[in-house]
């Protein structure tokens, strides 16, 4: 596996959990999100807001979420994500995935996870 | 800023696109980018440059800027396979599957079914357990409860006289045994806290005419019936085990009852135990020669020789009867008339039971009406979904699926969804199995054989089978035949079956119109009852029970003699009267509500000559009817002059007066204290009270005679007396201070029953109170059960018209006549089950006249506010699918279909 690659997939995969650990909290919509992912990463991690939504869509289409339109009175629709049952023990077992990962990284390579 | 055409159109700019609802979503999200930006101080410009920036690497991405729609999974259809039967599993298992879909569906159906089912099991377990099941003793059905009566009139106490049991008891051809018993209550007293038991004495005759073998030891003879060989007794099975620790070693033992020892000979079974197993021992009973004028009296009960039946018994008896000794006044005072003897012979079931038998079987009959309608509402719920599912049977018969074929499927719905509601049915029905006998009143009868067992599970079963079916019938061949062309034509979501006009529909309405039909019946009935209970609690009894607290204090001749008594007596009234809040302090050997007791036969003086009349004797204490609240209507009451050195009084009740002294009592002189002494010694009577009814004001009431303790020589003579204080607020406080009085006035005394008069009027009211809740029950449910088929029916029609409505709105029909328009159908529905029900009713109502009190069947408050009820829970269920459809957007409707 080349670095590009490599750096894709860790993308991909980082994607994937940070959307679905702020999803745990509470439904969102897709604003909310990139927002989120912008300020509690300290702008760490160059997220681009265009894969957002085609990440969006491939979550749901796993039914990993699940997002509904929703109507407030004096609104325009939005549409709301939250995490289905199968995308909490995704999500539960990605979390051990990376720790473990992480670990596995320290050990070898002295890099400590902040 | 139009944000979604200027996404659209740069999205489109390299000929591809993305889904509306995409755009939209990425409309809003840049919407709000702008709006951000904005608050962080950027000018216009610059925030549109931001968004213009996104959306360009938005314009990069499109081609993964796809939404995949997802459809739920369809559902295989089961392959066709040969057997039949192999068929049907499988129709089992799709339908399972589709009502897992639908659990809101599934979830109504099914609680419904087994709210139905569970109360139809526990109703017939009473009714089996109560009326059909075979009696616990091994000759049950040849066991007959024997009365007596002179010249047509019942003993005012008991039900057999010694003269008539001892005329046939030896020479009997058409009975295998006869036995005289009584029931006694008694302190135990050894073995623990002393403890009040109820048992009963009885002839050695009664083990071989209930065939009744004891568990440990044997049961008493004949032998043991006379006193001389010392006290025996038989305990009851529960009773060996709580105090003896089910010790085969207490045989031989001493049990004491009021202080005399008897020994431990047997254990009887529980469930043989006579006459319920209420009754906590057996001791022997002797019945005693005629000799002179006495009488003694007893309950009797026989068993029949095999092939006779209980009217030749009762013949014979009857015949034997006429040659029993004249016992003149005794006859007259326990009888009231020294008429011929005549000796009927009951069927014991029936005899335990006659009281409930009428009640029970209209209960039955009125949880059989719950569960058609609980049934039905499944089965209107079942045709609305047929209804909406017309494309998939369209479907399925375009496909070559024959009507037999779409019926099968249907019907496994039904069956599925029945055994369900019938297997949470039966659990809820045993888990509240349990409580029956808590719930029932403690005199109801054979509440011990009330067993959720193989029969009442059977019945269940097959009743749930059988209901399942029938009304799962329905639906399915009203869903079997559909219109192929215009069912497939119709758009998806058009329901069909809404009005009136299809069958469909027409089944629905006509299932509703059963259901409302229903409610009604279980309405009024339930309405009668409470009227009918109501007017129980209100009824003029000739006393006033609020306000007073009452306990029984017992007082055996073994323990305590009459100057012990009147001493403790004395004592307990000053205690009592000085007590704060207390108004009356009294006793009386009598208490007003409780039936039977002594009666004294008595030749009075009276202007036209010497007659011969009947009465009941009370000692009270001179407050007594104050503390009762009874009303003087002639003289006065006793005062506490009138003590051993006045002159001998006595106060009578109105029966009395009115009927061996035409009104006239005051100043008529009568015997004093009969029964207890001073025979000859006369009384004169200084005051008439008005009669005291034991729970309706219609019951009979029988000649009393009242005496004070105060005139009979300081001696105490009766051994059981009611204590009663009347008192301000809440006279149950004073239960603590009332105990510790009896304690201090000596310490062996207990007192029991210690209740206010209130709540002894309420435990008498218990039967008629259970009937009224649980009829009251059952048509709550079936109110709520109509009322929410209504509101299904309304809403869907509702819903099927709604273009027809939008027509009239926008052709300007006011919200008056739309909600006119959807609030008729309903209430053609309701009226007509209203009319069908109260004619129902009306025939129904007829079975309950036996137990009904104060009210008719045809009360005219009930028939005529039942309907209204039913018309409100209408209203209320047709109000919000009316609201709706006045809500409706014309616009929006006309512009989705």
């Amino acid at each position: 596996m080349g670095m590009d690659a490599l750096a894709r997939e860790l993308k991909r995969g980082s994607t994937e959990l940070l959307i679905l650990s702020l999803l745990e909290e509470r439904e969102r919509h897709g604003y909310d999100l990139a927002r989120l992912i912008g300020d509690r990463s300290r702008g760490v991690i160059s997220f681009h807001v265009a894969s957002l939504y085609p990440t969006l869509y491939r979550l749901e289409e796993k039914q990993l979420i699940e997002g509904r339109w929703v109507e407030k009175a004096g609104q325009r629709r939005r549409r709301y994500y939250r995490l289905t049952a199968a995308g909490r023990k995704t999500l539960k077992s990605q979390r051990t995935t990376w720790q473990n990962f992480f670990e596995g990284l320290n050990r070898v390579a002295r890099i400590t996870t902040a | 800023m139009d944000w979604k055409t200027k996404i659209a159109s740069a999205l489109a700019r390299d000929g591809r696109t993305a889904d509306d609802d995409v755009i939209e979503e990425l409309a809003h999200h840049a919407r709000a980018m702008y709006d951000a930006a904005r608050a962080d101080g950027a000018s216009g410009d610059e925030a549109e440059a931001r968004v213009c920036e996104q959306i360009e690497r938005w314009r990069r991405d499109v081609g993964r800027l796809r939404r995949t729609a997802r459809r739920p999974a369809a559902i295989e259809p089961p392959p066709a396979s040969q057997s039949s039967t192999a068929g049907f599993v499988q129709d089992l298992r799709y339908a399972f599957r589709l009502l897992r879909r639908q659990p809101r569906f599934t979830t109504l159906a099914s609680v419904t079914m087994a709210l139905g089912i569970a109360a139809t099991t526990l109703l017939f377990s009473v009714t089996y357990g109560v009326l059909i099941k075979p009696l616990p003793w091994p000759a049950g059905d040849r066991l007959v409860v024997l009365k007596e009566t002179r010249g047509g009139k019942p003993p005012r106490f008991n039900a057999f006289s010694n003269a008539a049991y001892l005329a046939w008891r030896d020479q009997a051809a058409t009975i295998d045994g006869i036995a005289a018993w009584s029931q006694q209550t008694v302190t135990l007293s050894g073995q623990g806290e002393p403890e009040r038991l109820r048992i009963t004495a009885a002839t050695a005759s009664l083990f071989t005419v209930l065939d009744a073998r004891p568990l440990v030891g044997a049961v008493f003879t004949q032998a043991d019936e006379v006193a001389s060989r010392g006290n025996v007794v038989v305990l009851s099975e529960g009773l060996w085990r709580e105090r003896f620790g089910a010790d085969p070693a207490a045989l031989g033992r001493a049990a004491h009852f009021d202080g005399q020892p008897y020994t431990i000979v047997g254990v009887l079974p529980d469930r043989l135990a006579y006459p319920d197993e209420r009754s906590r021992a057996f001791v022997p009973f002797h019945v005693p020669p005629i000799s002179g004028n006495s009488l003694s009296m007893f309950n009797a009960i026989a068993k029949l020789r095999s092939g006779v039946s209980a009217s030749q018994a009762a013949a014979e008896a009857t015949g034997r009867g006429r040659f029993v000794a004249d016992t003149g006044m005794t006859t007259m005072a326990i009888f009231g008339s020294t008429g011929a003897v005549a000796i009927s012979a009951t069927p014991l079931k029936d005899a335990l039971t006659s009281d409930v038998r009428q009640p029970l079987i209209v209960l039955f009959a009125a949880v059989g009406l719950l569960l058609i309608t609980a049934a039905g509402n499944v089965a209107g719920l079942q045709l609305a979904r047929a209804a909406s599912r017309r494309r998939e049977i369209a479907i399925r018969a375009a496909l070559g699926a024959g009507s037999a074929r779409v019926v099968r499927e249907l019907l496994a719905e039904s069956v599925v969804l029945g055994s369900i509601g019938a297997a949470s049915g039966l659990v809820l029905a045993w888990l509240l199995h349990r409580l029956v006998p808590v719930l029932l009143p403690a005199d109801f009868p054979r509440v011990g054989d009330l067993h959720l067992d193989a029969t009442v599970i059977a019945f269940s079963i097959v009743v749930s089978g059988v209901v399942t079916i029938v009304f799962g019938l329905i639906p399915a061949w009203r869903g079997r035949r559909i219109d192929l062309v215009s069912s497939l034509a119709e758009d998806g979501n058009a329901p069909a079956g809404g009005g009136a006009r299809s069958r469909v529909g027409r089944t629905r309405l006509a299932i509703m119109t059963g259901q409302v039909a229903i409610a009604c019946v279980l309405l009024v009935g339930a309405s009668l009852l409470g009227r009918s209970f109501v007017a129980l609690l209100t009824a003029d009894r000739g006393y006033d029970p609020s306000g007073v607290l009452t306990a029984r204090l017992s007082m055996p001749d073994s323990l305590f003699k009459p100057e012990r008594r009147y001493e403790i007596a004395q004592a307990l009234l000053e205690r009592l009267s000085a007590m704060p809040r207390v108004s009356d302090a009294a006793f009386t050997s009598e208490l007003p509500l409780t039936a039977g007791g002594s009666t004294a036969g008595l030749t009075l003086r009276t202007s036209s000559g010497p007659i011969f009349v009947q009465a009941s004797p009370r000692v009270v204490s001179p407050r007594v009817f104050a503390a009762l609240g009874m009303r003087v209507i002639a003289g006065r009451g006793f005062s506490a002059d009138d003590t051993q050195s006045a002159a001998p009084v006595a106060v009578v009740n109105r029966a009395f007066a009115t009927r061996y002294l035409q009104g006239a009592a005051v100043g008529v002189k009568i015997p004093m204290g009969l029964g207890y002494q001073d025979a000859g010694v006369e009384a004169e009577i200084v005051g008439v009270v008005d009669d005291v009814r034991y729970l309706a004001s219609n019951d009979a009431t029988h000649p009393e005679i009242y005496y004070s303790y105060q005139q009979l020589r300081g001696r105490l003579t009766v051994p059981v007396v009611t204590l009663l204080v009347r008192a301000q607020g809440d006279p149950a406080t004073l239960a603590g201070a009332l105990r510790a009085a009896v304690r201090d006035a000596d310490g062996t005394l207990v007192s029991e029953a210690v209740m206010t008069l209130e709540d002894r009027v309420l435990l008498g009211l218990a039967r008629p109170r259970l009937y009224m809740v649980l009829l009251g029950g059952f048509a709550a449910f079936a109110i709520v059960i109509a009322g929410v088929g209504l509101f299904a029916v309304v809403s869907y029609a509702v819903a099927g018209r709604s273009r027809e409505l939008a027509v009239r709105t926008a052709l300007g029909a006011q919200a008056s006549n739309i909600v006119g328009l959807v609030v008729r159908q309903g209430l053609t529905v309701a009226l007509s089950g209203i009319v069908v029900g109260l004619v129902a009713a009306m025939v129904l109502t007829r079975s309950m006249a036996t137990f009904l009190y104060g009210v008719t069947p045809y009360d005219a408050v009930t028939f005529v506010s039942v309907p209204l009820a039913l018309l409100v829970v209408t209203a209320i269920a047709c109000f919000v699918p009316a609201r709706r459809a006045t809500r409706l957007d014309p616009l929006r409707v006309l512009r989705s279909s």
